[in-house]
């Protein structure tokens, strides 16, 4: 297992839990109220409830099955039935390795997390599902340029590939240029996490959320047409 | 054939309500991975209201009895008894058969939800449970061995709406019997007649090791609600089970010490578990290891 990417951060806002799935890897990812971003093991060590389920109250992540509190480290420290007790320290949920950057939220499962830098990423598009190997989806993207915004001399180029991220840069000083970090959820699964350079306005942002959709259409179509 | 599936075929379990199937009127279902189709059939003399049932699993015909208000059936060759529930025939009593939830998780799971409280507070809030109340107090477990059947009592926790029929919060009182791997039976402090004991029972119907049909039964005291909104509070509670229920992982029920940290809260299904290993009811449960 690699870093991958599992959210924008945009989406992933103070006090929200969400889950992503990486291979087999099931994980709770969360924001704390001071903003801190923590990815878990979907599963609390109690009686296994997935995590993502929880609330976050502050700086902790608590169980919604017996309200078990985790501090941001993963320990617990607040047991509800025993008000009084302090949790021994070996109760702690199973945390990866996480990281923040070019507004994107990086996890590794297995190891060190090394989040792809990409500088001019700054515009949270959107984050789209496809139900297609991460390399079918990232044909797609480098072949469907969209019309308008992306013109016909569009260069796409991918600069990494542990994950993969696509940049697709128009020629012209004043277009706007797409970033597409891709999550190899599983080998039909496939999530495109979109950013864009920040002369992007809110127009271009719709139309490049309408451009991934059709993407996905004619992605997920050939991909069942191959098989 | 696995030890695990071999040990559950010998219980009882509820495929049914009374009365549910009109006279010829069928329906499929599973049983520990079995195929069934329950059939009731047509009345012998007019005057019966309910028909009797015929149950078939892979075509033929198996063992039925009625207890509890729900047909049960044992799909074994060397089937155990079914346990009793004195207050069944307690005549003053509204008995109350709930129908019935699906869920997707293990039967065992289900049980053990069923038997616990510390939950309330988070998946019932506002009816079990409400913070700040949320302190389990130290209450007795054991294996009653003239029965074999574990035994939680003397617990007690606050309850907003402990039943359809309480007027504001009470603490309520609670004994747990656990009397088959796949029934649980509770009785509780009765909000309209502090003296006795209301009953409500989960029989759980296992289709196979990940899936269950839960029926949940009631004997209760209460001459105000209905049987409608008897049923209606009881499925409120269970479906609010359920959306843990259907998240635990991994999905059967681990066994052995060390893969779930239980705590004082937790006795019973600490004790629950145990007597499961210890019976070799591993049908739901994950791989034991001796």
């Amino acid at each position: 297992m690699s870093t991958q990417p599992v959210s924008l951060s945009r989406d992933l806002t103070i006090k929200q839990v969400m889950r992503a799935e990486l291979g087999d890897v099931d994980m709770a990812v969360w924001r704390s109220a001071s903003g801190v971003v923590s990815a878990w093991e979907n599963r609390c060590p109690h009686r296994g409830m997935r995590l993502s389920h929880g609330f976050v109250r502050g700086e902790s992540l608590a169980c919604a099955y017996h309200g078990w509190h985790y501090n941001c480290a993963g320990a617990c420290h607040y047991i509800p039935a025993h008000p009084e007790l302090a949790p021994p320290k070996t109760i702690k949920a199973n945390a990866y390795n996480i990281a923040e950057a070019s507004g994107i939220i990086w996890v590794n499962a297995t190891g060190n997390v090394a989040p792809i830098d990409i500088p001019s990423s700054t515009v949270p598009v959107r984050s789209i599902p496809i139900a297609c190997p991460v390399e079918s989806a990232l044909n797609g993207f480098s072949k469907h340029t969209h019309q308008s915004l992306l013109t016909q001399h569009t260069q796409a180029e991918i600069i990494a590939d542990t994950p993969y991220v696509l940049a697709l840069t128009p020629v012209g000083s004043n277009s706007v240029g797409v970033y597409i970090a891709f999550q190899h959820v599983n080998d039909s699964t496939t999530v495109a996490h979109i950013t864009a350079t920040d002369n992007a306005s809110m127009n271009d942002v719709v139309a490049l959320s309408r451009w991934a959709n059709e993407v996905r259409d004619i992605t997920e179509f050939s991909a069942g047409v191959s098989e | 054939m696995n030890a695990a599936l071999e040990h559950a075929l010998q219980d009882w379990y509820p495929v049914a309500m009374v009365g549910e199937l009109a006279p010829g009127e069928c329906k499929h279902s599973k049983l520990l991975g079995v195929d069934i189709t329950v059939l009731a059939n047509h009345a012998g003399n007019a005057t019966e209201s309910t028909p009797t049932i015929t149950v078939r699993a892979d075509g033929a015909p198996v063992d039925v009895q009625q207890a509890f208000d729900h047909w049960w059936v044992c799909l074994g060759n060397k089937p155990r008894s079914l346990f009793t529930i004195e207050e069944a025939s307690e005549a003053d009593r509204r008995f109350v058969p709930c129908g019935v939830v699906r869920v997707a998780c293990s039967p065992l799971r289900a049980v053990e939800n069923f038997l616990d409280i510390a939950h309330f507070p988070f998946v019932h809030t506002g009816v079990l449970g409400a913070e700040p109340h949320t302190e389990v107090y130290k209450y007795d477990v054991k294996v009653d061995e003239s029965v074999d059947e574990v035994i939680a009592t003397n617990i007690k926790f606050y309850q907003p709406q402990a039943a359809k029929s309480a007027e504001g919060g009470i603490q309520t009182e609670y004994i747990y019997r656990v009397p088959a791997p796949m029934a649980a039976v509770l009785y509780k402090t009765c909000p309209l007649k502090p003296d006795a004991l209301d009953v409500i029972a989960l029989f759980v119907q296992p289709l196979d090791e990940q899936t269950c049909d839960v029926w949940p039964w009631m004997a209760l005291y209460d001459d105000t609600s209905t049987q409608a909104e008897l049923i209606q509070f009881q499925q409120l509670i269970f479906l609010q089970d359920r959306s843990i229920l259907e998240n635990q992982l991994p999905k059967k029920l681990p066994l052995d010490p060390g893969q779930e940290i239980p705590t004082k809260a937790d006795y019973t299904s600490v004790a629950y578990r145990r007597w499961l290993k210890k019976r070799g009811a591993y049908y739901g449960a994950l791989e034991v290891h001796p």
